[in-house]
């Protein structure tokens, strides 16, 4: 499919999905400074295309596991924001009923089992869920979203070597953002790259733009179609950037990392790509963006609105 | 599910553990078992099921223990019931963060969404030199860890009912045993236990002894030989040690008033430590005596024989101390 019918056909979801992570997102810093929102938040400004462009490949039945920094994930995957607010600022009504968090937001029904507060600790159970899925006999697939610091995870390669050696229907998505949580990823990487490492279990791997949503999901789409028919697992490396910190609040001890980055933000550049390809995108994120706006105000009045947990929750679900 | 069906011949331990995976996994397709070396049935709770169930369902893996622990709770979550033989439950500490902070925490910070039944089951005990990195047994650290169940059996008959039970349980459950307990045999009887119970035997009067595993074993043989003392000891065997069964616990205690507490793990916080603390806080009326707690003194398991067995409470230390707390 060419560029301009994909842009066409997928485009405005896209730009839709993005605007809404964005704006989240905004609002949870916001929420931050004000002190409504405790506890340790990362956000993943700037990484939105590589959530969308993956996610926009999956099914209903198809699961993702996340990392703690993970709400586009979620978002990207459709989970709603209402929900997705009362977790993080620890209501009732929240996914977990709000007793995950910003760092463990999960939706097993829609397809997400979980952002994950252990750098790598959520990839082997992608391995997992793909083997379930096809020893009961479902084509569905399971993805692996992963940052740049779980690449220097031992976990990682023994879950590729597993991957690959089972031929399980697994993507393992690097999102490689560029720091480690503090610390430049460069500093403290050998080898210069990442996909390269994966490459060696041999299984298809690449590195990909990953604030070209584009190219993010054509990347997807391929190697998804090729586990859904029996050809096993995949890795893609995005690369992507972080605008902003480790996590809300850090200028109180780190010094500002660096300045936002170029090039420019993934939203711009998904718009223009629309414009380039002859549709009428400047409207159309005019209208998104407020109504995306209006979306995200309202979902967070909602949330705000629900009740704290009753204190019982604390002593549930240890077991079954 | 089809009627369980006990061994009709009396077993060792370890076979008895194979024979309830193996019903498992013909009442149920979704049992599925892998780990280290386990078409081989290194250690014994999986010898021959690859004959049985093929290599699809028994799979050897790489020594990647995080990892495939960590894909058993992925497949545990997806709908699959894992068996994870890891060999030594000490190489379980390389698996942590997945047994502790995934198996263990997945569904108390879902809010209840997502289940992961899980078995783990590995070798736990000094079996006669094998050194301070494969003979401890880590119990205490997986009660520690919450949001596991722990099971130590000490008989064939626990061993094939705690496994049945674990595997058939929502939750995560590590089950231990004894390597030197693989020569004992003994018969299973029809009569279930599950996750929560514990084993009174023999039934006695003047002192209760509370130990699991090869600890049990010895308490047993204790008990025997203060028999021509006129010493009446009853043993508790906490073959489940999450659940932890109190009731038995604590009943025992207001029946004897006294209670010594058997330990194969280090004493510092342990399975022992922890019992006597709860007897301390609910039974204490109960109490006659002090209660004495037999452990391995805070060191690693050494190697040399005569070291080895200093450590680790025997027949005779458990003898000394149940008949010190009775006489006075």
């Amino acid at each position: 499919m060419s560029r301009e019918s994909v842009l066409g056909e997928r485009g405005a979801d896209w730009l839709r999905t993005m605007v809404r992570i964005r704006r989240f997102e905004e609002t949870l810093a916001d929420l931050h400074r004000s002190g409504e929102l405790v506890g340790v938040v990362h956000l993943s400004i700037g990484q939105e295309a590589t959530a969308v462009g993956i996610c926009s490949s999956l099914r209903a039945g198809d699961q993702i596991t996340s990392t703690h920094r993970g709400h586009h994930h979620m978002l990207a995957r459709g989970l709603e924001p209402r929900r997705m607010y009362a977790e993080i600022l620890g209501r009732a009504g929240g996914y977990c009923g709000g007793k995950g968090g910003s760092m463990h937001v999960s939706s097993f029904s829609e397809g997400a089992v979980g952002a994950n507060g252990i750098v790598g600790g959520g990839i082997a159970h992608a391995v997992g869920l793909a083997l379930a899925a096809q020893t009961l006999g479902k084509q569905s697939v399971a993805v692996a979203f992963f940052g740049d610091g779980a690449a220097n995870q031992g976990v990682l390669f023994e879950s590729l070597n597993l991957a690959a050696l089972w031929q399980v229907p697994v993507l393992f998505v690097c999102e490689n953002n560029g720091y480690t949580e503090f610390t430049p990823t460069d500093a403290v990487t050998a080898g210069g790259s990442i996909f390269a490492r994966a490459a060696t279990f041999g299984l298809p791997a690449e590195a990909v733009d990953g604030d070209d949503v584009i190219s993010v999901h054509r990347a997807a789409d391929e190697v998804l179609a090729r586990a859904r028919n029996g050809g096993g697992p995949a890795f893609i490396e995005c690369r992507t950037n972080r605008w902003r910190g480790h996590h809300e609040g850090e200028e109180s001890y780190a010094r500002p990392y660096r300045e936002p980055p170029k090039p420019p933000d993934p939203l711009d550049r998904l718009e223009e790509a629309m414009a380039a390809a002859g549709l009428d995108a400047a409207p159309l994120r005019s209208r998104i963006e407020l109504e995306e706006r209006a979306l995200v105000a309202e979902s967070l009045a909602a949330a705000r609105a629900e009740p704290e947990p009753e204190t019982s929750r604390a002593f549930e679900d240890v077991f079954a | 599910m089809s009627a369980v069906e006990v061994p009709s011949q009396a077993k060792r331990l370890a076979p008895a553990l194979a024979d309830a995976i193996s019903q498992s996994m013909r009442d149920d397709p979704r049992v599925i078992v892998w780990g280290e070396d386990v078409r081989i049935g290194v250690m014994g709770p999986t010898r021959g099921l690859v004959d049985e169930f093929g290599p699809e369902r028994v799979v050897d893996c790489p020594i990647s223990e995080a990892a495939f622990v960590g894909a058993a709770v992925g497949a545990a979550v997806g709908g699959l019931r894992p068996v994870v033989d890891i060999m030594f439950s000490s190489f379980a500490y390389v698996a942590f963060d997945q047994l502790v902070n995934q198996a263990g925490r997945l569904r108390y910070m879902t809010g209840g969404q997502l289940a992961v039944p899980l078995v783990v089951v590995g070798s736990a005990g000094a079996a006669g030199s094998n050194a301070a990195q494969h003979s401890e047994v880590p119990s205490a650290l997986f009660l520690q860890a919450g949001g596991l169940r722990v099971v130590f059996p000490s008989t064939p008959h626990q061993a094939f009912w705690l496994m049945r039970a674990a595997i058939e349980s929502e939750d995560p459950v590590v089950v231990l045993h004894h390597p030197a307990l693989g020569a004992a045999r003994g018969s299973v009887s029809p009569e279930p236990l599950g996750l929560g119970d514990a084993e009174v035997d023999p039934v006695g009067t003047d002192v209760s002894v509370f130990a699991t595993g090869l600890m049990a074993q010895r308490a047993r043989a204790a008990a025997r030989s203060l028999e021509p003392e006129g010493i009446s000891v009853e043993v508790v065997d906490v073959c489940s040690l999450s659940p932890m069964p109190w009731d038995a616990i604590l009943g025992s205690v207001e029946k004897t008033g006294r209670a010594v507490v058997v330990d194969e793990g280090r004493l510092t916080c342990s399975v022992a430590s922890e019992i006597a603390a709860g007897l301390a806080e609910r039974a204490f009326g109960a109490l006659r005596t002090g209660i004495r707690r037999l452990a391995v003194p805070d060191v690693p398991i050494p190697f040399a024989p005569n070291l080895e067995q200093a450590v680790i409470p025997d027949e005779n230390d458990i003898a000394a101390a149940a008949r010190e707390i009775v006489r006075g």
